[in-house]
Protein backbone atom coordinates (compact mmCIF):
# COMPACT_ATOMS: atom_id res chain seq x y z
CA UNK A 1 0.00 0.00 0.00
CA UNK A 2 2.90 2.25 1.00
CA UNK A 3 4.25 0.93 -2.25
CA UNK A 4 1.86 2.48 -4.82
CA UNK A 5 1.09 5.72 -2.35
CA UNK A 6 4.62 6.38 -2.78
CA UNK A 7 4.72 5.57 -6.85
CA UNK A 8 1.49 7.57 -7.33
CA UNK A 9 1.75 10.53 -5.09
CA UNK A 10 4.99 11.83 -7.48
CA UNK A 11 3.08 11.55 -10.09
CA UNK A 12 0.46 13.27 -8.95
CA UNK A 13 2.59 15.92 -8.02
CA UNK A 14 3.95 16.04 -11.49
CA UNK A 15 0.72 16.32 -13.41
CA UNK A 16 -0.50 18.77 -10.71
CA UNK A 17 2.95 21.05 -11.53
CA UNK A 18 2.24 20.11 -15.55
CA UNK A 19 -1.45 21.59 -15.05
CA UNK A 20 -0.10 25.11 -13.81
CA UNK A 21 2.67 25.27 -15.95
CA UNK A 22 0.09 24.58 -18.99
CA UNK A 23 -2.11 27.38 -17.72
CA UNK A 24 0.89 29.79 -17.12
CA UNK A 25 1.29 30.18 -21.19
CA UNK A 26 4.83 30.30 -21.52
CA UNK A 27 4.60 27.34 -23.69
CA UNK A 28 2.28 27.36 -26.50
CA UNK A 29 -0.90 25.29 -25.45
CA UNK A 30 -0.75 23.47 -28.57
CA UNK A 31 2.80 21.54 -27.94
CA UNK A 32 2.10 21.10 -23.92
CA UNK A 33 -1.78 20.63 -23.62
CA UNK A 34 -2.87 20.79 -19.85
CA UNK A 35 -3.47 17.26 -18.37
CA UNK A 36 -7.18 17.92 -17.86
CA UNK A 37 -7.52 18.40 -21.93
CA UNK A 38 -5.91 15.24 -22.14
CA UNK A 39 -8.00 13.51 -19.83
CA UNK A 40 -11.22 14.83 -21.47
CA UNK A 41 -9.53 13.73 -25.28
CA UNK A 42 -8.90 10.14 -23.68
CA UNK A 43 -12.33 10.11 -22.41
CA UNK A 44 -14.36 11.57 -25.48
CA UNK A 45 -12.03 8.96 -27.57
CA UNK A 46 -12.89 6.02 -24.82
CA UNK A 47 -16.78 6.65 -25.32
CA UNK A 48 -17.21 6.45 -28.96
CA UNK A 49 -19.39 3.97 -29.87
CA UNK A 50 -20.42 1.88 -32.90
CA UNK A 51 -19.52 3.25 -36.18
CA UNK A 52 -16.95 5.48 -35.20
CA UNK A 53 -13.21 4.44 -34.65
CA UNK A 54 -12.12 5.33 -31.04
CA UNK A 55 -9.85 4.66 -28.48
CA UNK A 56 -11.14 1.29 -27.49
CA UNK A 57 -10.24 -0.22 -31.50
CA UNK A 58 -7.15 1.17 -31.50
CA UNK A 59 -5.73 -0.32 -28.22
CA UNK A 60 -7.64 -3.48 -28.79
CA UNK A 61 -6.68 -3.89 -32.81
CA UNK A 62 -2.99 -2.85 -31.12
CA UNK A 63 -2.97 -5.65 -28.36
CA UNK A 64 -3.86 -7.83 -30.93
CA UNK A 65 -1.41 -7.98 -33.49
CA UNK A 66 1.10 -7.47 -30.26
CA UNK A 67 -0.26 -11.13 -28.96
CA UNK A 68 -0.84 -12.88 -32.02
CA UNK A 69 2.80 -11.54 -33.19
CA UNK A 70 4.56 -11.84 -30.33
CA UNK A 71 3.43 -15.58 -29.39
CA UNK A 72 4.35 -17.28 -32.14
CA UNK A 73 7.69 -15.16 -32.63
CA UNK A 74 8.38 -16.61 -28.67
CA UNK A 75 7.61 -19.72 -29.73
CA UNK A 76 9.76 -20.14 -32.53
CA UNK A 77 12.36 -18.01 -30.85
CA UNK A 78 12.56 -20.72 -27.40
CA UNK A 79 12.27 -23.38 -29.76
CA UNK A 80 15.26 -21.87 -31.99
CA UNK A 81 16.94 -21.36 -28.88
CA UNK A 82 16.65 -24.83 -27.32
CA UNK A 83 17.71 -26.36 -30.62
CA UNK A 84 20.93 -23.55 -30.62
CA UNK A 85 21.89 -24.99 -27.29
CA UNK A 86 21.42 -28.33 -27.45
CA UNK A 87 22.74 -29.16 -31.35
CA UNK A 88 26.14 -27.36 -32.35
CA UNK A 89 25.08 -27.78 -35.53
CA UNK A 90 22.10 -25.62 -35.25
CA UNK A 91 24.10 -23.23 -33.52
CA UNK A 92 26.88 -22.90 -35.96
CA UNK A 93 24.38 -22.42 -38.72
CA UNK A 94 21.91 -19.85 -36.59
CA UNK A 95 24.11 -17.51 -34.60
CA UNK A 96 25.81 -15.39 -37.21
CA UNK A 97 22.03 -15.25 -38.76
CA UNK A 98 20.85 -13.63 -35.58
CA UNK A 99 24.11 -11.60 -34.61
CA UNK A 100 23.65 -10.12 -38.38
CA UNK A 101 20.31 -9.74 -38.03
CA UNK A 102 19.37 -9.37 -34.35
CA UNK A 103 20.36 -5.39 -34.60
CA UNK A 104 18.34 -4.96 -37.69
CA UNK A 105 15.97 -2.29 -36.20
CA UNK A 106 12.68 -3.77 -36.63
CA UNK A 107 11.05 -1.16 -38.60
CA UNK A 108 13.17 -1.76 -41.60
CA UNK A 109 11.55 -4.50 -42.46
CA UNK A 110 8.25 -2.90 -42.86
CA UNK A 111 8.71 -1.52 -46.25
CA UNK A 112 10.10 -5.37 -47.90
CA UNK A 113 6.99 -6.42 -46.12
CA UNK A 114 4.77 -4.31 -47.68
CA UNK A 115 5.56 -4.91 -50.92
CA UNK A 116 5.14 -8.63 -50.08
CA UNK A 117 2.20 -8.68 -47.86
CA UNK A 118 0.48 -5.41 -48.16
CA UNK A 119 -0.86 -2.61 -46.02
CA UNK A 120 -2.69 -4.44 -42.80
CA UNK A 121 -2.33 -6.65 -40.38
CA UNK A 122 -0.07 -9.54 -42.08
CA UNK A 123 2.71 -6.79 -42.33
CA UNK A 124 2.20 -5.53 -38.56
CA UNK A 125 1.94 -9.19 -37.12
CA UNK A 126 5.13 -10.19 -39.22
CA UNK A 127 7.06 -7.00 -38.04
CA UNK A 128 6.06 -8.27 -34.47
CA UNK A 129 6.81 -11.24 -34.67
CA UNK A 130 10.16 -10.61 -36.34
CA UNK A 131 10.89 -8.52 -33.96
CA UNK A 132 9.76 -10.57 -30.74
CA UNK A 133 11.70 -13.64 -32.05
CA UNK A 134 15.11 -12.52 -31.72
CA UNK A 135 15.84 -11.37 -28.20
CA UNK A 136 14.11 -14.96 -27.43
CA UNK A 137 16.03 -17.18 -29.62
CA UNK A 138 19.46 -15.37 -28.70
CA UNK A 139 18.53 -15.60 -24.59
CA UNK A 140 17.38 -19.32 -24.81
CA UNK A 141 20.11 -20.12 -26.89
CA UNK A 142 22.65 -18.12 -24.05
CA UNK A 143 20.47 -19.88 -20.96
CA UNK A 144 20.42 -23.52 -22.39
CA UNK A 145 24.43 -23.53 -23.01
CA UNK A 146 24.83 -22.10 -19.75
CA UNK A 147 23.26 -25.25 -17.93
CA UNK A 148 26.05 -27.39 -16.08
CA UNK A 149 26.92 -30.51 -17.95
CA UNK A 150 27.07 -32.30 -14.80
CA UNK A 151 23.43 -32.13 -14.05
CA UNK A 152 22.86 -33.16 -17.68
CA UNK A 153 25.42 -36.17 -17.12
CA UNK A 154 23.63 -36.63 -13.68
CA UNK A 155 20.19 -36.70 -15.00
CA UNK A 156 21.47 -38.99 -17.94
CA UNK A 157 23.06 -41.74 -15.24
CA UNK A 158 19.87 -41.64 -13.51
CA UNK A 159 17.44 -42.39 -16.50
CA UNK A 160 15.96 -39.94 -17.54
CA UNK A 161 15.40 -39.62 -21.37
CA UNK A 162 15.24 -37.21 -24.14
CA UNK A 163 12.26 -35.08 -22.93
CA UNK A 164 13.11 -35.38 -19.36
CA UNK A 165 16.34 -33.74 -19.73
CA UNK A 166 14.62 -30.92 -21.59
CA UNK A 167 12.03 -30.29 -19.79
CA UNK A 168 13.41 -30.84 -16.39
CA UNK A 169 16.68 -29.66 -16.91
CA UNK A 170 16.87 -27.10 -19.30
CA UNK A 171 14.41 -25.50 -19.19
CA UNK A 172 13.76 -25.19 -15.91
CA UNK A 173 17.86 -24.43 -15.24
CA UNK A 174 17.68 -21.86 -18.14
CA UNK A 175 14.64 -20.08 -16.96
CA UNK A 176 15.93 -16.78 -15.67
CA UNK A 177 17.66 -16.51 -19.79
CA UNK A 178 14.22 -17.35 -20.96
CA UNK A 179 12.07 -14.92 -18.87
CA UNK A 180 14.76 -12.15 -19.82
CA UNK A 181 14.21 -13.28 -23.35
CA UNK A 182 10.26 -13.14 -23.16
CA UNK A 183 10.73 -9.55 -21.56
CA UNK A 184 12.71 -8.04 -23.99
CA UNK A 185 10.91 -9.96 -26.98
CA UNK A 186 8.07 -8.19 -25.71
CA UNK A 187 9.45 -4.88 -25.15
CA UNK A 188 10.85 -5.02 -28.73
CA UNK A 189 7.92 -6.79 -30.41
CA UNK A 190 5.49 -3.62 -28.81
CA UNK A 191 7.98 -0.71 -29.88
CA UNK A 192 8.39 -2.17 -33.52
CA UNK A 193 5.05 -2.56 -33.34
CA UNK A 194 3.92 0.39 -32.62
CA UNK A 195 6.42 2.34 -35.22
CA UNK A 196 5.10 -0.26 -38.02
CA UNK A 197 1.66 1.12 -37.04
CA UNK A 198 3.20 4.41 -38.14
CA UNK A 199 4.61 4.11 -41.28
CA UNK A 200 2.24 1.53 -42.53
CA UNK A 201 -0.88 3.38 -42.57
CA UNK A 202 -3.05 0.65 -40.66
CA UNK A 203 -5.79 2.67 -40.35
CA UNK A 204 -6.04 1.61 -37.02
CA UNK A 205 -3.91 0.99 -33.90
CA UNK A 206 -2.47 3.02 -31.11
CA UNK A 207 0.37 4.09 -33.33
CA UNK A 208 -1.38 4.95 -36.41
CA UNK A 209 -3.79 6.90 -34.24
CA UNK A 210 -1.22 9.11 -32.68
CA UNK A 211 1.01 9.63 -35.87
CA UNK A 212 -2.68 10.17 -37.69
CA UNK A 213 -3.63 13.49 -35.06
CA UNK A 214 0.28 15.33 -36.16
CA UNK A 215 -1.60 15.75 -39.13
CA UNK A 216 -4.66 17.54 -37.31
CA UNK A 217 -2.18 19.36 -35.03
CA UNK A 218 -4.15 17.14 -31.94
CA UNK A 219 -1.29 16.82 -29.37
CA UNK A 220 -3.56 15.94 -26.87
CA UNK A 221 -4.42 12.76 -28.97
CA UNK A 222 -0.49 12.28 -29.09
CA UNK A 223 0.55 12.63 -25.20
CA UNK A 224 -3.07 10.54 -24.47
CA UNK A 225 -1.39 7.85 -26.80
CA UNK A 226 1.86 8.25 -24.67
CA UNK A 227 0.17 7.65 -21.21
CA UNK A 228 -2.01 4.82 -22.56
CA UNK A 229 1.18 3.41 -23.83
CA UNK A 230 3.10 3.33 -20.76
CA UNK A 231 0.07 2.54 -18.36
CA UNK A 232 -0.62 -0.62 -21.16
CA UNK A 233 3.22 -2.22 -20.71
CA UNK A 234 3.51 -1.34 -17.10
CA UNK A 235 0.31 -3.51 -16.71
CA UNK A 236 1.14 -6.07 -18.97
CA UNK A 237 5.10 -6.26 -17.46
CA UNK A 238 3.95 -6.10 -13.95
CA UNK A 239 1.06 -8.64 -13.81
CA UNK A 240 1.77 -10.71 -16.73
CA UNK A 241 5.46 -11.33 -16.04
CA UNK A 242 5.21 -10.66 -12.21
CA UNK A 243 3.06 -13.74 -12.15
CA UNK A 244 5.20 -16.01 -14.26
CA UNK A 245 8.46 -15.19 -12.51
CA UNK A 246 6.72 -16.16 -9.16
CA UNK A 247 5.06 -19.02 -10.42
CA UNK A 248 8.61 -20.24 -11.95
CA UNK A 249 12.23 -18.80 -10.97
CA UNK A 250 11.63 -17.10 -7.67
CA UNK A 251 9.99 -20.27 -6.12
CA UNK A 252 13.09 -21.87 -7.04
CA UNK A 253 14.89 -19.17 -5.65
CA UNK A 254 16.42 -17.75 -8.82
CA UNK A 255 16.37 -14.60 -10.24
CA UNK A 256 15.79 -12.71 -13.60
CA UNK A 257 17.48 -9.56 -12.61
CA UNK A 258 20.31 -9.83 -15.15
CA UNK A 259 19.15 -7.00 -17.67
CA UNK B 1 35.12 -16.85 -39.45
CA UNK B 2 34.26 -19.47 -42.48
CA UNK B 3 32.06 -21.14 -40.42
CA UNK B 4 30.78 -17.48 -39.30
CA UNK B 5 29.87 -16.84 -43.05
CA UNK B 6 28.95 -19.68 -44.69
CA UNK B 7 25.52 -19.90 -42.85
CA UNK B 8 25.27 -15.90 -44.20
CA UNK B 9 26.17 -17.31 -47.79
CA UNK B 10 23.49 -19.70 -47.80
CA UNK B 11 20.83 -16.79 -46.69
CA UNK B 12 22.25 -15.01 -49.97
CA UNK B 13 21.54 -18.33 -51.86
CA UNK B 14 18.19 -18.53 -50.30
CA UNK B 15 17.53 -14.80 -50.97
CA UNK B 16 19.03 -15.68 -55.11
CA UNK B 17 16.76 -18.57 -55.26
CA UNK B 18 13.66 -16.86 -54.34
CA UNK B 19 14.25 -14.14 -56.77
CA UNK B 20 14.71 -16.90 -59.91
CA UNK B 21 11.91 -19.00 -58.71
CA UNK B 22 10.21 -15.36 -59.00
CA UNK B 23 7.85 -15.84 -55.74
CA UNK B 24 8.40 -12.69 -54.98
CA UNK B 25 7.32 -9.94 -58.12
CA UNK B 26 9.09 -6.71 -56.65
CA UNK B 27 12.47 -8.94 -55.24
CA UNK B 28 15.74 -7.34 -56.38
CA UNK B 29 18.83 -10.22 -57.39
CA UNK B 30 21.40 -9.97 -55.06
CA UNK B 31 23.72 -9.20 -58.12
CA UNK B 32 21.36 -6.40 -58.86
CA UNK B 33 21.39 -4.45 -55.35
CA UNK B 34 25.05 -5.16 -55.36
CA UNK B 35 25.30 -2.87 -58.58
CA UNK B 36 23.07 -0.63 -57.28
CA UNK B 37 25.61 0.03 -54.14
CA UNK B 38 28.20 -0.21 -56.55
CA UNK B 39 26.68 3.06 -58.98
CA UNK B 40 24.56 4.85 -56.23
CA UNK B 41 27.86 4.67 -53.72
CA UNK B 42 27.73 8.55 -53.26
CA UNK B 43 24.64 8.93 -52.12
CA UNK B 44 24.47 6.17 -49.74
CA UNK B 45 28.05 7.42 -48.54
CA UNK B 46 25.99 10.61 -47.91
CA UNK B 47 23.52 9.18 -46.28
CA UNK B 48 25.55 6.90 -43.78
CA UNK B 49 27.58 9.94 -42.57
CA UNK B 50 24.74 12.08 -42.13
CA UNK B 51 23.46 8.76 -40.55
CA UNK B 52 26.87 8.68 -38.19
CA UNK B 53 26.21 12.46 -37.42
CA UNK B 54 22.77 12.37 -36.06
CA UNK B 55 23.43 9.28 -33.70
CA UNK B 56 26.75 10.30 -32.44
CA UNK B 57 25.01 13.69 -31.55
CA UNK B 58 21.74 12.44 -30.16
CA UNK B 59 23.51 9.65 -28.16
CA UNK B 60 26.35 12.22 -26.26
CA UNK B 61 23.41 14.22 -25.31
CA UNK B 62 21.76 11.01 -23.98
CA UNK B 63 25.16 10.06 -22.29
CA UNK B 64 25.78 13.99 -20.90
CA UNK B 65 22.46 14.43 -19.21
CA UNK B 66 21.10 10.78 -18.73
CA UNK B 67 24.57 9.74 -16.49
CA UNK B 68 24.01 12.76 -14.04
CA UNK B 69 20.43 12.91 -13.73
CA UNK B 70 20.97 8.87 -12.70
CA UNK B 71 23.87 9.74 -10.18
CA UNK B 72 21.59 12.63 -8.97
CA UNK B 73 18.61 9.85 -8.03
CA UNK B 74 21.08 7.60 -6.94
CA UNK B 75 22.80 10.07 -4.51
CA UNK B 76 20.00 11.55 -3.21
CA UNK B 77 16.52 10.11 -1.90
CA UNK B 78 14.07 13.08 -2.74
CA UNK B 79 15.10 12.95 -6.02
CA UNK B 80 14.59 9.11 -6.36
CA UNK B 81 10.94 9.36 -4.76
CA UNK B 82 10.70 11.66 -7.29
CA UNK B 83 11.24 10.49 -10.58
CA UNK B 84 11.07 7.03 -9.86
CA UNK B 85 7.76 6.54 -10.75
CA UNK B 86 8.27 9.01 -13.74
CA UNK B 87 11.12 6.88 -15.70
CA UNK B 88 9.32 3.84 -14.56
CA UNK B 89 6.50 4.57 -16.81
CA UNK B 90 8.50 6.11 -19.73
CA UNK B 91 11.06 3.65 -20.04
CA UNK B 92 8.82 1.30 -21.94
CA UNK B 93 7.49 4.40 -24.20
CA UNK B 94 8.00 3.62 -27.54
CA UNK B 95 10.75 6.17 -28.74
CA UNK B 96 9.29 6.71 -31.99
CA UNK B 97 5.48 7.66 -30.19
CA UNK B 98 7.07 10.60 -29.21
CA UNK B 99 8.35 11.68 -32.95
CA UNK B 100 4.87 12.90 -33.52
CA UNK B 101 5.10 15.96 -30.90
CA UNK B 102 8.64 16.83 -31.73
CA UNK B 103 7.38 16.86 -35.79
CA UNK B 104 4.93 19.60 -34.72
CA UNK B 105 7.54 21.56 -32.99
CA UNK B 106 9.90 21.30 -34.70
CA UNK B 107 8.84 19.76 -38.58
CA UNK B 108 11.29 17.47 -40.28
CA UNK B 109 14.92 17.64 -39.69
CA UNK B 110 18.06 17.35 -37.69
CA UNK B 111 16.77 18.53 -34.74
CA UNK B 112 13.86 16.09 -34.52
CA UNK B 113 16.23 13.04 -35.07
CA UNK B 114 18.75 14.10 -32.96
CA UNK B 115 16.05 14.30 -30.18
CA UNK B 116 14.66 11.11 -30.92
CA UNK B 117 17.82 9.71 -30.68
CA UNK B 118 18.38 11.11 -27.67
CA UNK B 119 14.85 10.48 -25.87
CA UNK B 120 15.94 6.59 -26.97
CA UNK B 121 19.54 6.80 -25.34
CA UNK B 122 18.03 8.47 -22.20
CA UNK B 123 15.92 6.43 -20.26
CA UNK B 124 18.06 3.32 -19.96
CA UNK B 125 21.11 5.68 -18.98
CA UNK B 126 19.84 7.38 -16.35
CA UNK B 127 17.64 4.03 -14.67
CA UNK B 128 20.60 2.05 -14.98
CA UNK B 129 23.19 4.89 -13.73
CA UNK B 130 20.67 5.19 -10.51
CA UNK B 131 20.02 1.68 -10.26
CA UNK B 132 23.97 0.98 -10.39
CA UNK B 133 24.60 3.67 -7.39
CA UNK B 134 21.87 2.61 -5.07
CA UNK B 135 22.79 -0.65 -5.71
CA UNK B 136 26.44 -0.08 -4.14
CA UNK B 137 26.82 -1.37 -0.79
CA UNK B 138 26.19 0.93 2.10
CA UNK B 139 28.98 -0.11 4.35
CA UNK B 140 31.33 0.68 1.15
CA UNK B 141 29.86 4.15 1.87
CA UNK B 142 30.11 4.45 5.20
CA UNK B 143 33.62 2.46 5.35
CA UNK B 144 35.19 5.68 3.08
CA UNK B 145 33.41 8.34 5.12
CA UNK B 146 34.75 6.66 8.72
CA UNK B 147 37.87 6.86 6.81
CA UNK B 148 37.66 10.72 6.21
CA UNK B 149 37.00 11.18 2.07
CA UNK B 150 35.34 14.21 1.12
CA UNK B 151 32.42 14.89 -1.01
CA UNK B 152 34.58 14.45 -4.43
CA UNK B 153 36.44 11.90 -2.94
CA UNK B 154 33.45 9.56 -2.46
CA UNK B 155 31.86 10.28 -5.48
CA UNK B 156 35.09 9.59 -7.62
CA UNK B 157 36.57 6.40 -5.80
CA UNK B 158 33.83 4.44 -4.47
CA UNK B 159 29.97 5.55 -6.05
CA UNK B 160 31.61 6.06 -9.65
CA UNK B 161 33.33 3.02 -9.33
CA UNK B 162 30.49 0.54 -7.74
CA UNK B 163 28.42 1.67 -10.34
CA UNK B 164 30.25 1.53 -13.46
CA UNK B 165 29.06 -2.13 -14.27
CA UNK B 166 25.00 -0.53 -14.11
CA UNK B 167 26.50 2.39 -15.85
CA UNK B 168 27.79 0.59 -18.74
CA UNK B 169 24.94 -1.85 -19.19
CA UNK B 170 22.50 1.17 -19.45
CA UNK B 171 25.40 2.44 -22.17
CA UNK B 172 24.93 -0.46 -24.30
CA UNK B 173 21.25 -1.21 -24.19
CA UNK B 174 21.19 3.20 -25.34
CA UNK B 175 23.43 1.79 -27.99
CA UNK B 176 20.65 -0.22 -29.36
CA UNK B 177 17.68 1.87 -28.74
CA UNK B 178 19.54 5.00 -30.26
CA UNK B 179 20.42 2.67 -33.22
CA UNK B 180 16.84 1.58 -33.81
CA UNK B 181 15.25 5.50 -32.67
CA UNK B 182 17.52 7.04 -35.36
CA UNK B 183 16.77 4.41 -38.48
CA UNK B 184 12.79 5.18 -37.23
CA UNK B 185 13.06 8.61 -36.53
CA UNK B 186 14.48 8.68 -40.58
CA UNK B 187 12.41 7.16 -41.97
CA UNK B 188 9.16 9.90 -40.26
CA UNK B 189 11.04 12.55 -39.76
CA UNK B 190 14.45 12.60 -42.24
CA UNK B 191 14.56 15.81 -45.20
CA UNK B 192 17.10 14.92 -47.52
CA UNK B 193 19.63 11.84 -46.20
CA UNK B 194 20.25 9.44 -43.95
CA UNK B 195 19.98 5.42 -43.84
CA UNK B 196 16.44 5.23 -42.71
CA UNK B 197 15.44 8.04 -44.96
CA UNK B 198 16.93 6.18 -47.80
CA UNK B 199 14.65 3.44 -47.34
CA UNK B 200 11.93 5.36 -46.97
CA UNK B 201 12.04 7.44 -49.73
CA UNK B 202 13.06 4.50 -52.42
CA UNK B 203 9.91 2.45 -50.88
CA UNK B 204 7.88 5.59 -51.96
CA UNK B 205 9.52 5.74 -55.20
CA UNK B 206 9.15 2.23 -55.65
CA UNK B 207 12.86 1.81 -55.84
CA UNK B 208 13.43 -1.57 -54.92
CA UNK B 209 17.22 -2.12 -55.33
CA UNK B 210 18.06 1.19 -53.54
CA UNK B 211 15.89 -0.18 -50.67
CA UNK B 212 17.91 -3.58 -50.56
CA UNK B 213 21.28 -1.63 -50.85
CA UNK B 214 20.24 0.78 -47.92
CA UNK B 215 18.99 -2.20 -45.88
CA UNK B 216 22.40 -4.61 -46.47
CA UNK B 217 24.17 -1.51 -45.21
CA UNK B 218 22.07 -0.74 -42.04
CA UNK B 219 22.45 -4.59 -41.55
CA UNK B 220 26.31 -4.31 -41.70
CA UNK B 221 26.55 -1.47 -39.48
CA UNK B 222 24.14 -2.56 -37.22
CA UNK B 223 26.83 -5.82 -36.92
CA UNK B 224 29.48 -3.55 -36.71
CA UNK B 225 28.23 -1.44 -33.81
CA UNK B 226 27.50 -4.65 -31.92
CA UNK B 227 30.69 -6.60 -32.49
CA UNK B 228 33.49 -3.52 -31.98
CA UNK B 229 31.31 -1.44 -29.40
CA UNK B 230 28.44 -3.69 -27.52
CA UNK B 231 30.52 -6.97 -27.25
CA UNK B 232 33.90 -5.44 -26.13
CA UNK B 233 31.51 -3.06 -23.61
CA UNK B 234 30.40 -6.06 -22.47
CA UNK B 235 33.80 -8.04 -22.48
CA UNK B 236 35.29 -5.11 -20.64
CA UNK B 237 32.48 -4.94 -17.83
CA UNK B 238 29.94 -7.42 -17.42
CA UNK B 239 32.13 -10.81 -18.64
CA UNK B 240 35.68 -9.24 -16.83
CA UNK B 241 33.73 -8.56 -13.36
CA UNK B 242 32.11 -11.81 -12.91
CA UNK B 243 28.57 -10.87 -13.48
CA UNK B 244 26.20 -12.97 -15.55
CA UNK B 245 26.11 -12.51 -19.42
CA UNK B 246 22.54 -10.69 -20.30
Amino acid sequence: MYELASFLFPLLLFVALWEIFAHTGLVKPILLPPPSKILKRLLIEAGKGAGEIGLADHLLNSLYRLVIGFSTGAMVGALSGLGMGMNRWIYGYLNPVITVLMPVPGITWTPILVLVLGFGDPTLITVTFIASFFPVAYNTAAGVRSVKRDHIWAGKIMGVDRMGTVFKILIPSSAPYIITGLKLGLARGWRTLIACEMIAAALTGIGFWIFDAKEYLKTDVIYGGIIVMAMVFVIIDRIGFGYLERQTIEKWGMSADIG
Amino acid sequence: MLIFILPLASLVIIWWTVYWMGLIRVLPSPIEVAGTMVSRWRILLRDLGSSAVRIAAGFCLAMVIGIPVGLLMGTNRYVHFLLRPILTLLLPVPTLAWVPILLIMWGVGDQTIIFAIFLGGFFSIAYNTATGVRGIDQDLILAARIMGASRRELFAKVLLPGSMVSVLAGLRLAIGYSWRALVGAEMLAAASAGLGFRVFNSWRFVAVDVMFASLVIIMAIGFIMERFLVEPLERRTVKRWGMIRV
